[in-house]
């Protein structure tokens, strides 16, 4: 890598793929809450199906963020934190990248237990990850909402960490992140 | 006299041989190694799904495809798709309404033979609506029995099958495709 000290603000990319998968991610909860209400009929399979194809779209974009981040070094966490503080961030952005690999993919297996296919936008369609299976998906149903909740959760952490930062700490933490703002320079 | 005699023997000879050329064997499917499956469109993917019930009486003989005739009774209640809720749902009012159409019945009314093997048009029942659907099969005799197999491609909504919320094409296409493959056993 030519540039050896590590960047001061995200990159254009890293950015795009926080914000593209944050919005989808919003859009995920936002389609499984109005389809868990409704009864098995054509409104619900729509969303489902929608809800399918964001979530195989975010594990397509997970692979390539996590194979993007591999090769390409964030900026440092500010010098003022504590030991504390920089383990639960560190834990925090771990977990998320579990999670965006663990979500679609109960989520893929739990629509083959169920021997609902999983579409792409109409365009094409998974295999299914497992043989048809009732007792089995009850379990990745479980499994998958228990942990949309611990998403949740983390989301909610880590954006009141990003205010945090901003309006407590005064630091760039969340600037370096936001598109057409400029980081104050750090030396 | 003799002469005579030669001359109705004939006769009984050649109408006997008539009558066998024009007798396809009567057959009637294994239920247990049968098997009738269908395949749709769910949004944007494929769904499978079997009929556990049903009977298929069958007279077939290749040289005598005027009189071969394919007899089906489905039971639309034994619908299993993997999915009790959706197997509920396709039992619904809506969908089969096995309340009200019970069995679906499929009978040929002309047979021809065709480079691959052999084609059908018949009548379908489905849900009170009768209509011809075409099929193609493959018939191969074996000692003591005999397999059927073929396909079929129908669109559901020519038979009403979905009402209300289930018309739309954008959820569950309309074309369907069936699958079948019996195993004939000689009527007894």
């Amino acid at each position: 890598m030519p540039n050896q000290s590590p960047p001061t603000r995200y990159s254009a990319v890293a950015q795009g793929f926080h914000w593209i998968i944050a919005a989808l991610i919003v859009t995920q909860f936002t389609l499984a809450w109005l389809a868990d209400d409704l009864p098995l009929g054509a409104r619900k399979l729509v969303l489902l199906a929608r809800h399918k194809s964001f979530g195989m779209t975010i594990l397509m974009l997970a692979v390539l963020r996590l194979v993007w981040r591999l090769f390409n070094r964030p900026p440092e966490l500010p010098a003022g934190m504590t030991s504390i503080e920089r383990t639960l961030a560190r834990g925090t952005h771990m977990l998320f990248y579990a999670l965006l690999f663990v979500m679609p993919l109960t989520g893929w297996m739990m629509s083959s237990a169920k021997n609902y296919s999983v579409s792409w936008f109409d365009q094409f369609t998974w295999p299914n990850l497992i043989a048809p299976d009732e007792r089995a998906f009850a379990v990745l149903r479980t499994v998958h909402d228990t942990l949309s909740w611990l998403l949740f959760a983390v989301a909610i952490l880590h954006i009141l960490a990003a205010l945090k930062h901003h309006f407590w700490n005064k630091d760039d933490v969340l600037k370096r992140m936001l598109p057409f703002t400029k980081s104050e320079k750090r030396s | 006299m003799k002469k005579f005699f030669v001359a109705v023997m004939s006769c009984v000879a050649l109408v006997a041989a008539a009558a066998g050329a024009g007798n396809a064997a009567g057959y009637t499917a294994d239920p247990q190694q049968s098997r009738l499956e269908f395949a749709g469109v769910q949004a944007g993917a494929e769904f499978k799904g079997v009929f556990h019930k049903f009977t298929a009486a069958v007279d077939f003989a290749p040289d005598a495809l005027a009189s071969s005739r394919i007899d089906v009774q489905i039971d639309m209640a034994s619908v299993d798709s993997l999915d009790k809720d959706r197997d509920t749902t396709i039992r619904g009012k809506d969908i089969f309404d096995v309340a009200h159409n019970a069995t679906a019945h499929y009978v040929t009314k002309t047979i021809s033979k065709t480079a691959a093997g052999y084609a059908a048009v018949g009548s379908l029942t489905l849900r009170g609506v009768t209509k011809d659907v075409p099929i193609e099969f493959q018939f191969t005799p074996a000692a003591g029995s005999a397999k059927l197999a073929g396909t079929a491609k129908l669109n559901r909504l020519d038979f009403g099958v979905g009402q209300g919320d289930w018309k739309s094409t954008e959820t569950i296409g309309d074309a369907v495709k069936i699958n079948f493959s019996l195993v004939l056993k000689p009527k007894t």
